[in-house]
């Protein structure tokens, strides 16, 4: 035997050896829920967390002075008191209960310098952008603080939201592995990249000590095999990231509490209104009358979602109930595309009236709706050439404007003022998220009006006027609301769906007495 | 030997320095920008303008080009723009993964192809002959994202013998290194099965027979040595893509291995991970090429390389 064969199975030995001394991940400490997460999160520190994944793992390490509850309203959690002294200036009185996980206690100091970090240029903190409405921020008391805004601002009640660090933590710090202390339910034990992030219940917690050991976030990216995990009894939780056609399977197959819950993110198509043909009104209202939307969400969603009619979900306290979605009418369609000048050159032979691409992203079900929305048009007479992307070549396109039609989805919208930038004229890139080029006089004077008013009932009638021309206009056609879909054990009690997919309620959610 | 061994030390800087050229390129002329995927939506134009600046960005081109040449030449390969820790200590953190997983994969194909090939070669148009060559049939079709999900479901949701995903004990690495192996195995089994009976009629192992030599013997000096050559060049090839990592294997396994680290970077157009990653795969194929050469040394000693 040659001696390359000796040392060829000496390496094998050894691989074998290394791979035996690794724990394996099915050994965790009792009364710890492993969750299925699809992709590891980038960053867990709430000044740099922008991925959903690292924002909601992020969520249940950090407080925040306010905090959405499960209908979407925003309510104090670190602040004790919030109240608006003039048109722009916001007086927070803190909790003097709360500490950090490592025992510090939790003060104004603490606030004021996240705060400061993210707007220091120094940092490249991608939150700078939201906080550019702050002029300063003054620290009144060791627990008082105020926040001076450049100009009335309404909508920068939501970056209270942002979680808090403690003071002089490190800038920049790198995946997960050296997220600061936070003072929420959960901390962090141990953070694996690629594969796995452990927490561990903060047994101080200031509001009450979590009933679950812990939380494992598992990463698996295929969604194939995080249902057959679930199926094996290796995963106790799933939210989201499920392929609609596995629920009817995982109903049958396996004890699963499945749930399906209204959702916040909005799924939409985005036109070009530079486009000469999508610049007339009548194409884009015959393109919302020939998508039929009530069928895509039945077969390809499986149900998981909710047809819209405007921009805002039900859930949104600026939600105007009386835009009804538009009604699948392909003959309505083909007699607006007849009036706007686009007749069918032959009837309902091959001949299209017009040619548009519509891009969207390399995902399979996103190609799947694309396919089917080709094929509804089709019916009208609109050749649609289909390109998907990988996404960073896609959201470049989109970016630039390259594009004629395209479909992507708002997630975790909670402030109406959104809309000021995806539709203000003043928002055409690089500035805002007008990628379609949308100008209306009558929309833009709204949406001013919305930021700049502090009473929500005043912004709600504001922006009930932004929806119904916005409906009109279309420069967008709204597609549905997904509805979060939530996969657990039996034994799981107490996980509150939010919205917007938060997973806060771990801090309380506990196994059934007969469990484990 | 020595001299050789120089040649082939001096040949490697010009590979390495042709495929850092070429992944540059590549990854900065395909659209997509990572300023906008690190900032998101609401980034103001001078926030972004301000970002570029710091990362070196918006500088032209070849002055980008020129100072990663200078930093790769100091050992630096950078920093991750979106993990905060340097290329070099995410690279060597997944390789291993990777390493694991193709030392397996490749000698389940050795151990399983070698016996298979040469009884199916022995018993040449018997039954046995044909359930090989239709195996290796069946293993030559399957592709990995279908045989993937089959396997799991086979032994560890029907049978529960194995785990489904994930890095752990070595019954972690069963499945996946089985999927990894099988096409190769189907693929080496047919070669070395026609080597061995393409050198079945030569001269030389009449001779061999006729000097009395023991069959055995006869097959394993003989025979098995002479029709190992194409069968070394085949089976090194495919070790060097399992060492750059195999992403849909990777990807249903949930193994953290290389390929995904690769895939993800370029996802988000992590420019320096991208170079990173494609340079260590780059220098393990340079390295198995230089192991391939010593064993055509060992298996045809007429092969020399002193010149």
């Amino acid at each position: 035997m040659p001696r390359s064969l000796y040392v060829f199975s000496f390496a094998l030995a050894l691989t074998f050896l290394a791979a035996a001394c690794r724990s394996t991940h099915t050994d965790h400490a009792p009364n710890y829920l492993v969750a299925a997460i699809e992709s590891y999160p980038l960053q867990l520190d709430p000044r740099y967390a922008t991925d959903a994944n690292g924002v909601r793992i992020g969520n249940l390490i950090y407080n925040s002075l306010l905090r959405a509850d499960p209908n979407s309203q925003l309510r104090p959690e670190l602040a004790e008191s919030l109240r608006l002294l003039d048109d722009r200036t916001y007086a927070v009185d803190l909790r003097q209960d709360v500490t950090f996980q490592n025992g510090q206690p939790l003060t104004a100091a603490d606030v004021k310098f996240t705060y400061e970090s993210i707007l220091d240029s120094n940092n490249r903190s991608p939150k700078r952008g939201n906080l550019k409405p702050l002029r300063a921020i003054e620290q009144t008391g060791a627990y008082q603080l105020r926040f001076h805004l450049v100009a009335p601002h309404a909508p920068f009640i939501e970056q209270l939201t942002l979680g808090i660090v403690p003071a002089s933590s490190p800038a920049n710090p790198g995946l997960s592995t050296q997220a600061p202390p936070g003072s929420g339910p959960f901390m962090l034990e141990a953070a694996e990249p690629g594969e796995q992030i452990t927490l561990r219940r903060n047994p101080h917690y200031w509001e009450h000590e979590p009933p679950l050991g812990g939380v494992i976030f598992r990463m698996i990216p295929d969604a194939l095999v995080r249902v057959l995990e679930f199926k094996k009894g290796n995963i106790d939780l799933m939210q989201n990231d499920i392929e609609p056609d596995m629920v009817p399977w995982l109903k049958k197959n396996t004890a699963a509490d499945v749930g399906a819950y209204p959702g916040t993110t909005f799924q939409y198509i985005g036109i070009n209104l530079t486009h000469p043909i999508l610049q007339n009104v009548k194409v884009r209202r015959a393109l919302a009358y020939a998508i039929d939307r009530e069928s895509l969400v039945r077969h390809i969603l499986k149900g998981i979602g909710t047809v819209a009619g405007g921009v805002l979900s039900p859930l949104n306290w600026a939600y105007e109930e009386n835009i009804e979605p538009w009604p699948y009418d392909p003959e309505r369609a083909k007699q607006l595309l007849d009036e706007a000048g686009f007749p069918d050159p032959d009837g309902d032979g091959p001949l299209p009236r017009f040619r548009l691409s519509f891009k969207t992203t390399n995902i399979d079900l996103r190609r799947r709706i694309a396919e089917a929305i080709k094929e509804q048009l089709q019916k009208v007479g609109i050749e649609l050439d289909v390109r998907s992307y990988e996404w960073a070549a896609f959201y470049s396109d989109i970016k630039k404007g390259n594009f004629h039609l395209y479909s992507l989805a708002w997630v975790g919208i909670l402030d109406p003022d959104i809309l000021f930038q995806i539709f203000h004229s003043s928002s055409f890139p690089p500035a805002g998220d007008n990628r379609g080029h949308y100008s209306n006089p009558e929309v833009d004077h709204l949406l001013e009006q919305g930021r700049a008013t502090n009473n929500q009932q005043e912004r709600k009638q504001i922006y009930a006027k932004a929806q119904k021309l916005l409906a009109q206009d279309l420069p967008y056609v709204p597609l549905w609301w997904w509805k979060n879909v939530i996969v657990k054990k039996p034994t799981v009690q107490n996980f509150i769906p939010y919205p917007d997919g938060e997973m806060i309620s771990l801090k309380q959610t506990r196994w059934a007495a007969n469990a484990q | 030997m020595k001299r050789y061994l120089l040649y082939r030390l001096a040949l490697l800087l010009p590979t390495l320095f042709g495929v850092l050229t070429l992944v540059f390129l590549f990854i900065h002329l395909t659209p997509g920008d990572p300023v906008d995927i690190m900032l998101g939506e609401t980034a103001s134009a001078a926030d972004r303008q301000e970002l570029r600046q710091i990362l070196g960005l918006n500088q032209p081109l070849s002055q980008q080009y020129r100072s990663f040449l200078i930093n790769f030449l100091r050992g630096d390969l950078g920093q991750s723009l979106y993990e905060g820790r340097t290329v070099a200590a995410l690279v060597t953190e997944r390789y291993p993964a990777t390493l694991e997983l193709a030392l397996c994969a490749m000698s389940a194909a050795l151990l399983i192809s070698f016996p298979l090939a040469i009884w199916s070669a022995v018993r040449r148009g018997r039954w046995t002959d044909r359930a090989t060559l239709m195996f290796s049939l069946l293993g030559l079709s399957m592709p990995n994202f279908w045989l993937g999900p089959l396997v799991m479901i086979i032994f560890s949701i029907q049978l529960g013998w194995l785990p489904v995903s994930g890095r752990g004990g070595p019954d972690h690495l069963v499945l996946p290194a089985l999927t990894l192996g099988l096409g190769m195995t189907a693929l080496l089994i047919r070669i070395l099965r026609t080597n061995l009976l393409r050198v079945m009629g030569e001269d030389y192992v009449q001779t061999a027979r006729a000097k009395g030599l023991s069959e055995r013997s006869v097959w394993l000096k003989h025979m098995l040595r002479n029709a190992l050559l194409s069968l070394v060049t085949i089976a090194s090839l495919q070790f060097g893509s399992l060492l750059a990592g195999s992403l849909i294997t990777e990807t249903i396994f949930s193994w953290p291995g290389i390929g995904r680290l690769t895939m993800q970077a370029i996802e988000m157009r992590d420019y320096p991970l991208v170079q990173g990653c494609v340079l260590m795969i780059s220098l393990s194929y340079v390295f198995l090429n230089f192991i391939t050469d010593l064993i055509y040394r060992w298996v045809d000693p007429r092969i020399t390389y002193g010149n």
